[in-house]
């Protein structure tokens, strides 16, 4: 299965799909109700969310429900951008892009380096300590929020950047799916590779890091998404307004605009805060689907 | 004999368990001291051995006991209702959008992620005006005149509905990338033997994506144990405290209104953990068992 040529089977194959072409369109008839059905039900509710950031507030608590606006006003989205002095969301977007572009960089960084102890390499323990290690992880956070909180203080990263970047570097989620994956690579490749003399750095570096691509990429995205979207610890670690990030931010409007007074520019504030995380989803998407064949690596 | 000591895992794995040390270990550690004390968060922790869990165990008068049990009960019910549908749903998405002939992959993929990159609290007020009952969805298209939030079944409904939306994308993410890497040729081999899309599903996706599967179940489970945002935001614990979740009450036990008992909810906190502790475990060697 490791030799086969690429394009000849794809060829065959097309001739094949043909011959079934009864039973695959059944199934793609299915595959498609099934995928509407969802997304419909998934963007009824995103689309309210956008449209609501449109509305007056006198619409929002009068109208019923209306997936668009009887009128679209633009009301919240000026008050919002011009309201700097108790909200600048602008300052808040950049701080959260700083910190959680920082962050992603050395998650991947950790996350590959570890997993490939964790997976490729062999020494006394290995597993126990990997297991210990996730077992410990598991206890919920809140266990260890205080005492977190007084090493971050000791190190004297309140109110700093560093108190967002370096903590989540320790966690073992990213680790166990990248170790999993690294796991599933043919242990003949670097095996050879070592027969030939190339040492762990250079095997982790030239062949398993670019097999677990996409694996990194994912990762990237949740660590992203994580860290622009984690609201309990900075609202613990940051009491100066200026140095939140977003989502710090949006819990300080909530109490400014109130819960159900000012629904339009909550939900305005909230839609300015998913946009860099959306476009890096939608940067990031095209790696998922692309085909990477371990059992062709094989060839080296 | 000398044996030469080889130095290159201690650069591989050195790095994060430094890491590892400061920040997860020594705080938990600490917190498990702390499960042993009697704390307000303010003066020093005082020593009282096995106190605060023979209280949450034993002691059928306390509130600690019932706040335990109830909310170990509504935790349980949330993960028995959530976690099935965080996998099955994501993973036949994924297996959908492998369909040759479905087209427009990307934009599905995306109105299915995005749900999952609206913080929470937005997330809840969208989804409390949905189900309100004036302005919402349900009273004005479904004629429903309940209370969603304020009545069961419909307030564990809700919790779940908001749950699955935001879930559903990171589960998916995970199988579209772990299915991009199974071969290709593995399909076509079995398509030329007559295999149906059921039969390849089975025989070919399902095992050669067993430790993302095994992964995801894990993380999903442990996470929806330590869930706390939605009940909260949703229903408040409500109706009748019947979706109070073990982590409202050790957070209010910790930093709610009045007086902390910070060491009565670590001691709480390490029970939960210990449960996510053996039910990952027995999930891990169950599913790495049965693949095999």
């Amino acid at each position: 299965m490791a030799n086969t040529v690429v394009t000849e089977p794809r060829i065959n194959n097309e001739k094949g799909s043909r011959k079934w072409s009864s039973n695959i369109s059944i199934s793609k008839y299915i595959a498609y109700l099934f995928l509407i059905f969802l997304c419909v039900i998934f963007a009824i509710p995103v689309i309210f969310g956008i449209t609501t950031s449109f509305r007056s507030q006198t619409e929002v608590v009068s109208a019923g429900f209306r997936l668009l606006p009887v009128n679209w006003i633009f009301d919240n989205y000026v008050n919002i951008l011009e309201n700097t002095s108790t909200a600048p969301i602008m300052l808040w977007l950049r701080n959260s892009l700083y910190i959680a572009t920082f962050h992603t960089l050395l998650v991947v960084v950790v996350i590959s380096i570890t997993g490939y102890g964790y997976s490729r390499m062999n020494f006394r323990g290995r597993d126990t300590l990997f297991f210990t290690l996730m077992g410990i992880s598991f206890f919920p956070g809140v266990v260890n929020l205080i005492p977190s909180y007084k090493i971050i203080d000791a190190l004297g990263w309140v109110n700093t950047s560093w108190a967002m970047i370096i903590p989540g570097l320790a966690g073992m989620g990213n680790i166990f799916l990248v170790r999993q994956f690294m796991n599933n690579i043919p242990k003949e490749l670097d095996e050879s590779a070592r027969v030939d003399g190339a040492s762990d750095f250079r095997i982790y570096f030239s062949i398993i890091l670019a097999l677990v691509k996409p694996v990194l990429i994912v990762c990237a995205l949740f660590s992203f998404t994580g860290s622009w979207n984690d609201f309990l610890w900075p609202v613990i670690v940051y009491t100066d307004v200026d140095k939140m990030p977003v989502t710090a931010g949006l819990l300080l409007l909530q109490d400014i605009y109130g819960n159900y007074r000012m629904i339009g520019q909550l939900m305005g504030s909230a839609i300015l805060a998913i946009i860099p995380t959306l476009l890096l989803f939608l940067f990031a998407q095209k790696y998922f689907v692309q085909s990477i064949n371990l059992n062709s690596g094989i060839k080296g | 004999m000398k044996k030469k000591l080889n130095l290159a895992p201690v650069f591989f794995v050195g790095p994060h368990l430094i890491l590892f040390a400061v920040f997860i270990f020594l705080p938990t550690l600490y917190g498990i001291y702390a499960s042993f004390t009697k704390w307000n968060l303010m003066s020093d922790p005082v020593w009282v051995g096995l106190d605060n869990y023979r209280t949450i165990l034993f002691d059928t008068e306390s509130t600690f006991h019932t706040q335990f049990n109830n909310g170990l009960r509504n935790t349980l019910v949330f993960v028995a209702l959530s976690v099935p549908l965080l996998i099955v749903i994501p993973l036949m998405v994924a297996v959908a959008l492998e369909h040759k002939k479905v087209k427009m992959k990307t934009l599905i993929q995306s109105i299915l992620y995005i749900p999952g990159l609206i913080s929470i609290s937005a997330a809840a007020l969208i989804w409390s005006l949905m189900f309100n009952k004036q302005l919402g969805i349900t009273g004005n298209v479904f004629g429903s005149d309940t209370a969603w939030a304020a009545h069961q079944p419909y307030a564990w409904i809700i919790i779940i509905v908001l749950t699955v939306w935001g879930g559903v994308g990171g589960n998916m993410i995970i199988y579209r990338a772990s299915i991009s890497g199974v071969g290709q040729d593995l399909y076509e081999a079995a398509e030329m033997d007559g295999a149906g899309s059921i039969r390849k599903f089975f025989s070919i996706t399902l095992p050669s994506i067993r430790f993302p599967l095994i992964f995801t179940f894990v993380m999903t489970t442990a996470g929806a144990f330590n869930v706390f945002g939605q009940p909260l935001m949703m229903t408040d614990g409500g109706p009748q405290q019947s979706t109070h979740v073990l982590m409202m009450y050790i957070r209010q036990l910790a930093f709610g209104n009045g007086e902390s008992i910070a060491g009565m909810a670590s001691a709480m906190a390490v029970l939960l953990g210990l449960v996510i502790l053996v039910i990952s475990a027995l999930q891990y060697y169950v599913m790495n068992r049965n693949a095999t």
